[in-house]
């Protein structure tokens, strides 16, 4: 799976079959999982509101290895032209099923929304003509949430807080999946795992200019939730991550080197104790090797993170000449 | 940093290379790593199973470093340019065997035999069967097993653990005779000792795999038992799926969370004595002082190593895609 170019020859018929509706300008990617009964509301939804829309689009409706009949309703609903459907080999994610998406889309402007009708299409024109205005993301921020408030609305408000915190990206609400993106920003970010939320810091790291925008939002009529409260520890988890890609991602023996501190200090601290001992109290009591030992303990830890931040260093060296790596900049006029 | 400094890719151009594909043309790719004491017979009987079908097949011999192909074989490639024989130089193993293989045969299916009789020739039959029916790899199932209980139970207990991990259900993944699109052969991450888990290596990565029982060959039933060091090595072969499967793309998840529990455990026991210290008892000469820093210390370098993990998998993302198109509309 190391090369997409192998996924994307396959497309290249089915691609010319529906070349003659002309290059689209704006792609909406729905994720779609075990979303049989929402598919068709959700196609008709879009497609009422974009109706006015000037310009050609597409909407690529990604099932994510649904076990239930989403890729039938996804291939009745293709025999429009404007719509197109990828179905995946297995259950990947959202994150995954989203990047489909975006690989597979052909405009300028792509629009990603939740395949479960919670978010509202009628919203797409607003996002789309708020990033002519000169951005690079326009996320959505989910006015009055109809979810559950313990299960989904604190963890989701506190998940927030720390994104916000931590990356100082100044975006309400980053798990709304109801987000316009210019192409160009699309190619400088590389979704995997479960990203998805952190697309406002990643897209920030890169430079992007992002803004954010009310959307409406509605509680789900068919299916179910398929989140739970156990993806919190892992979010804290992913954070940590997140704070090491986007702050040191091109410098980690920074990132390292700082961390080294502490164990430093701490190395520093018991080593005191070893020669304030030593002078008081005379040799046979500093004999106790308890602090001499803690201390070179730490002092090993701070070691073999510099050692690590070279590690991490040779690594970055062995992939660089990414032109991703270069941040975007715009024309001042 | 001087050019040479620099590491580069090589490009990639193994798929560019690669003699022209032969649509209908049936590979089957025979790994001589293990036993192979009826290969002549393997070859014959189940060359007479292909004759009967409609498409060419060609055979590629692949000998470990150990193994030399008989005289009579030779003769065989000698005569018949549908047999092919290759041979390392020194012990590879089967993983490497096959990804040979896979890159030297030409047929857009690609059949995997072990150089014994494991089932009975006629099962080929209904592996190429249910590829036409859609499936990408078809795996042979040995039923009714005629091994001794022995083999049975260590088959089973493997099963049992690999199974907590994949989506599907797989009851012998040992069994070596498999059928595949050549796209599922060139995409299997193939390598070390993975051979062994290729049914879940294929589902994993997006493709419909199927089991398929094939009657098992008495040759197949003899009872194996292995070194204590086989075993051993099943196991860690095991422990690395796992990790593969559970933490490739978040390799802090695993490293983060054993990390943490180092460092609750560390903070803990230092917070204690800290108590202790502040209350009046002397904690100079007890060595839990040491403990609590070597706990926090543990923790502090697992944390470290998921984040080298993380930096890695991120500048490789662009180049990696965790998803499979399997139809498009």
């Amino acid at each position: 799976m190391d090369c997409p170019d192998l996924v994307n020859q396959t497309s290249v018929s089915s691609a010319s079959a529906k070349a003659n509706t002309g290059v689209p300008t704006l792609s909406v990617v729905a994720p779609l999982y075990n979303e049989a009964e929402n598919v068709r509301p959700l196609v008709e939804w879009i497609l009422q509101a974009l109706e006015s829309y000037v310009g050609t689009f597409e909407v690529i409706l990604v099932d994510d290895g649904s076990r239930d009949g989403t890729w039938n309703e996804v291939r009745a609903a293709a025999i429009d032209p404007r719509i197109r459907g990828l179905r995946l080999g297995a259950n990947v994610g959202q994150t995954a099923a989203m990047m489909a998406g975006f690989d597979n889309s052909r405009g300028e402007v792509i629009v990603s929304l939740d395949g479960d009708l919670q978010n509202d299409p009628r919203d797409i024109p607003a996002l789309v003509s708020k990033l002519s205005e000169g951005y690079d993301l326009v996320c959505g921020w989910r006015q009055s949430r109809k979810d559950k408030l313990l299960l989904r609305k604190v963890p989701s408000w506190l998940a927030n807080r720390l994104i916000r915190g931590l990356t100082g990206v100044p975006i309400t609400d980053n798990g709304c999946s109801l987000k316009a993106y210019r192409r160009d920003l699309l190619r400088r970010i590389s979704l995997y795992a479960e990203q998805h939320r952190f697309i406002p810091a990643l897209s920030a790291s890169v430079g992007a200019r992002i803004t954010e925008m009310p959307v409406r939002h509605h509680a789900r009529r068919f299916g179910e939730s398929k989140y739970g409260i156990s993806r919190t520890l892992k979010v804290l988890v992913d954070l940590i991550t997140l704070k090491m890609i986007t702050t040191f991602r091109s410098r980690p023996l920074l990132g390292f080197g700082l961390a080294a501190i502490p164990a430093l200090a701490v190395a520093l601290v018991f080593g005191g104790f070893w020669l304030f001992s030593l002078t008081h109290f005379g040799p046979e009591k500093a004999a106790a090797l308890i602090f001499p030992g803690a201390g070179l303990l730490a002092l090993e830890v701070a070691f073999y993170l510099f050692m690590l931040g070279l590690v991490a260093e040779v690594a970055l060296n062995s992939e660089r000449g990414d032109a991703n790596d270069i941040p975007n900049a715009w024309e001042v006029r | 940093m001087s050019a040479q400094g620099i590491l580069m890719e090589p490009t990639s151009s193994t798929s560019n290379a690669r003699a022209a594909l032969n649509p209908g043309l049936i590979s089957v790719i025979v790994p001589v790593v293990e036993r192979a004491d009826a290969l002549v017979a393997v070859y014959h009987a189940f060359a007479r199973e292909l004759e009967a079908r409609p498409e060419a097949y060609e055979f590629i011999f692949i000998f470990d470093g150990r193994f030399t192909p008989p005289a009579e074989l030779v003769t065989l490639a000698r005569e018949n340019e549908a047999v092919r024989l290759l041979r390392f130089a020194r012990s590879f193993g089967e993983t490497a065997a096959l990804r040979l293989g896979i890159e030297k045969s030409r047929g857009d299916l690609v059949i995997t035999l072990p150089a014994y009789f494991q089932v009975q020739p006629e099962g080929i039959r209904l592996l190429l069967e249910a590829v036409s029916g859609g499936a990408d790899m078809v795996v042979a199932s040995r039923s009714p097993r005629l091994d001794s209980w022995l083999n049975r139970l260590q088959s089973r207990a493997f099963h049992r653990i690999v199974g907590g991990v994949s989506e599907q259900r797989f009851h012998d993944m040992a069994c070596g005779v498999r059928a595949m699109r050549r796209s599922v052969a060139e995409a299997l991450p193939l390598y070390g000792d993975l051979h062994r888990f290729i049914p879940a290596l294929a589902l994993r990565e997006g493709f419909r795999v199927e089991e398929v029982s094939v009657p098992q060959h008495p040759d197949d039933a003899r009872t194996r038992l292995y070194r204590p060091g086989v075993y051993l090595r099943r196991l860690l072969d095991i422990g690395t799926f796992f990790f593969l499967a559970k933490f490739t793309e978040k390799p802090l998840r695993f490293f983060g969370l054993v990390g943490s529990l180092f460092l609750g455990a560390g903070t803990l026991l230092s917070l204690v004595l800290l108590v202790q210290r502040i209350v009046g008892q002397g904690i100079a000469n007890r060595p839990a002082l040491l403990l609590a820093v070597l706990l926090l210390a543990l923790g502090v370098q697992l944390m470290g190593l998921g984040l080298v993990g993380e930096i890695i998998v991120h500048l490789r993302a662009p180049h990696r895609r965790a998803y499979r198109v399997r139809e498009r509309a």
